[in-house]
């Protein structure tokens, strides 16, 4: 798989299994700090397929949150490759790379990130701001979200008035709203007890039963092990 | 993102934040609402002045002695000793001249039976009432007989009459004016307009009684003359020149030692003072429109700070750089519009009240309401532009990080 040739583009538009949804060929991400080249990802490769649940676990300062930003297209490699959906991500400007995000990741973090003093229905519904979405379309579809995580009563509900578990489950909403190719949770029960983190990590499981591709970064070994693929990183390389 | 998206997005922020949003905006309000009421005031003045100086009297020129230095601006108090009664009779023979009004003035008190006030004591003659326009309301004007014997006897403005407590019933009965008892004749008719001088304030006696027991010389503090028609306005006024030049033995080089004003140039020395007073007191209204707007910049750059999480959370969710720049500008512009809207109210009612008091008619400009709001939108885009910059270039990893 390594040295594929790059996917046509035309392939990305059909839906699904003929692209895999991440493809990294050799990336790495080197940070300049005062003339100090602190290298934090070292020639990653790493390929996950359409409906994938991979947990990439590692302790912090492995290079976790490095090669996060690289999924997520919140960062470009400093040389290798990055596709998403077939598409590379190094050459992108900055509007480039949030298209990206707009249309291919649902961000779930571990401090659920909520906007605040907005609703849950807003909040989920802003993903579809961006997408050009009208508001009553951008409501029906984050009521209809909001409800499929088990939160239809919640809607009106800032995010002070939700506990950390509700809160989380509204940021799964807010990635799923646009029904994205890829669910990207970054230490998703990082900040709940072990109940609501139960609940949320049941949630993904669900996620993925129904069909979703879904990369999930933590240091728990624990929580790595609800995913049925497990990648390891350390001191910014990646080990299957 | 659609205008009406981001709009709603901004109210929706000031709504959570509202007492910031108000003070914010309340340096706009400020600023709109002087500019508007300060520039209906100078108009309001400006229209109130001319209708006061239209009232003085039509084909009307006013000689004064001493030289003027610019505009309304006299010369030295003491050069006014030059213009004599004599001159007044030689300019009263001149052709073209219909009438002529000698005055000589002070200040004294008047007594009433009931009441006393501090007013002008104007001594002339008996054309003064036409020469100015007067009409008389009760008893009659000075007559000519009345001014050559310099007779005490006096005509009452409508509001020196009123503050006296004297109605029509007073004809005939005596106020003591500077100590001595004065036998009233007339009252005129008010002239409406007030402002900074009233003419319905005033004392008229003969002028011989003022020259014998006020100021003791027989100098003229002016002469109104009445033009026979306003053709003759420019010739009539060289012919006084001329006489009066020759009076005073001046030579050719010489600068005349008194000024001719008509009331054309009364009127717009006073239009050229009060639009430049106005432009003036705009400009400087305008200087807090800007400090408004540097308020908006300030607040806005705090709160791009306070929300750079939000603004990271927004970006990873899929927002361009156009999206949070266009969603701080439009909150900027929001505040500075609505402060715009409210300062107007404002400005119009302060203006109103303004006017009124100042019995000014109220003049309201739609320039200057557009202009003013105008203005405001300008000042939120220049002062909401930089810190909505700095939200939009803000890069998402730090500013998910940032605490």
């Amino acid at each position: 798989m390594i040295g594929a040739a790059p996917a046509p583009a035309v392939a990305a538009q059909v839906p699904g299994w003929a692209v895999p949804v991440i493809e990294i060929r050799r990336a790495s991400r080197v940070y300049d700090m005062g003339g100090l080249t602190v290298p934090a990802l070292l020639e990653a490769d790493l390929r996950v397929e359409q409906g994938e649940f991979i947990a990439i676990i590692g302790p912090s300062g492995s290079g976790k949150s490095t090669l996060m930003n690289l999924i997520g297209c919140l960062d470009r490699p400093t040389s290798g490759e990055v596709l998403l959906v077939g598409r590379s991500v190094a050459d992108l400007d900055d509007d480039g790379l949030a298209a990206m995000r707009s249309r291919f990741i649902g961000f779930i973090f571990q401090s659920y990130n909520l906007l605040p003093r907005t609703t849950a229905l807003e909040n989920v519904a802003a993903p579809l701001l961006y997408q050009g979405v009208g508001r009553r379309e951008r409501l029906e579809r984050a009521r209809a979200t909001l409800e499929a995580v088990g939160l239809g009563d919640r809607t009106g509900h800032q995010p002070t008035e939700l506990s950390g578990g509700q809160q989380q489950r509204v940021a799964i909403a807010r990635a799923l709203v646009t029904n994205p190719p890829l669910i990207l949770a970054d230490e998703p029960t990082g900040n709940l007890d072990s109940h609501s983190g139960a609940e949320v990590m049941a949630l993904l499981r669900s996620l993925h039963a129904s069909g979703r591709t879904i990369v999930l970064i933590t240091h728990d070994a624990a929580v790595a092990s609800s995913a049925p693929r497990q990648v390891h990183i350390f001191d910014g390389r990646l080990v299957a | 993102m659609s205008l009406i998206e981001l709009v709603r997005l901004a109210l929706a922020r000031l709504a959570v934040s509202r007492l910031r949003a108000a003070l914010t905006m309340l340096g706009i309000i400020i600023g709109v609402a002087s500019v508007i009421a300060l520039v209906a005031v100078g108009q309001g003045a400006t229209s109130g002045i001319t209708q006061q100086l239209e009232s003085l009297g039509t084909n009307l020129l006013t000689i004064n002695p001493g030289a003027t230095t610019t505009g309304l601006v006299r010369g030295a108090g003491g050069s006014a000793t030059t213009l004599t009664l004599d001159d007044a009779a030689a300019v009263a023979s001149l052709p073209g001249v219909s009438a002529i009004a000698p005055q000589t003035q002070t200040q004294a008190v008047v007594v009433s039976p009931t009441a006393n006030t501090t007013t002008s004591i104007v001594g002339t003659n008996a054309d003064y009432a036409m020469v100015h326009n007067f009409q008389i309301w009760q008893g009659t004007f000075l007559t000519p007989l009345e001014v050559e014997s310099g007779l005490r006897v006096a005509v009452l403005g409508a509001t020196t009459a009123d503050d006296l407590g004297l109605d029509a019933t007073a004809i005939g009965s005596t106020v003591t004016i500077g100590g001595l008892p004065y036998t009233v004749v007339g009252i005129l008719q008010a002239k409406g307009g007030t402002g900074f001088v009233s003419q319905d304030d005033q004392v008229l006696v003969p002028l011989g009684t003022v020259t014998k027991y006020f100021t003791g010389s027989d100098t003229l503090r002016s002469v109104a003359v009445s033009v026979a028609s306003a053709d003759a306005m420019t010739s009539t006024t060289d012919a006084i020149t001329g006489a009066l030049r020759t009076r005073h033995s001046l030579a050719a080089t010489d600068t005349s030692d008194f000024t001719i004003t008509t009331q054309a140039q009364l009127l717009s020395t006073v239009g050229n003072v009060t639009s430049i007073l106005t432009a003036l007191l705009a400009g400087i209204a305008s200087i807090s429109l800007v400090v408004g707007g540097i308020g908006i910049m300030n607040i806005m750059l705090v709160s791009v700070r306070e929300r750079t999480r939000e603004i990271g959370i927004r970006k990873a969710i899929g927002a361009k750089r156009r999206d949070i720049l266009l969603q701080f500008l439009i909150e900027a512009l929001t505040l500075s519009m609505l402060g715009g809207v409210f300062g107007i109210v404002v400005g119009l009612v302060v203006s109103g009240v303004i006017d009124k008091i100042a019995g000014w008619p109220l003049v309201i400009n739609p320039t200057t309401v557009v202009l003013a709001v105008g203005f405001s939108g300008i000042v939120g885009i220049v002062f909401g532009v930089w810190p909505a910059r700095q939200a939009a270039v803000l890069d998402p990893i730090v500013a998910l990080r940032y605490e």
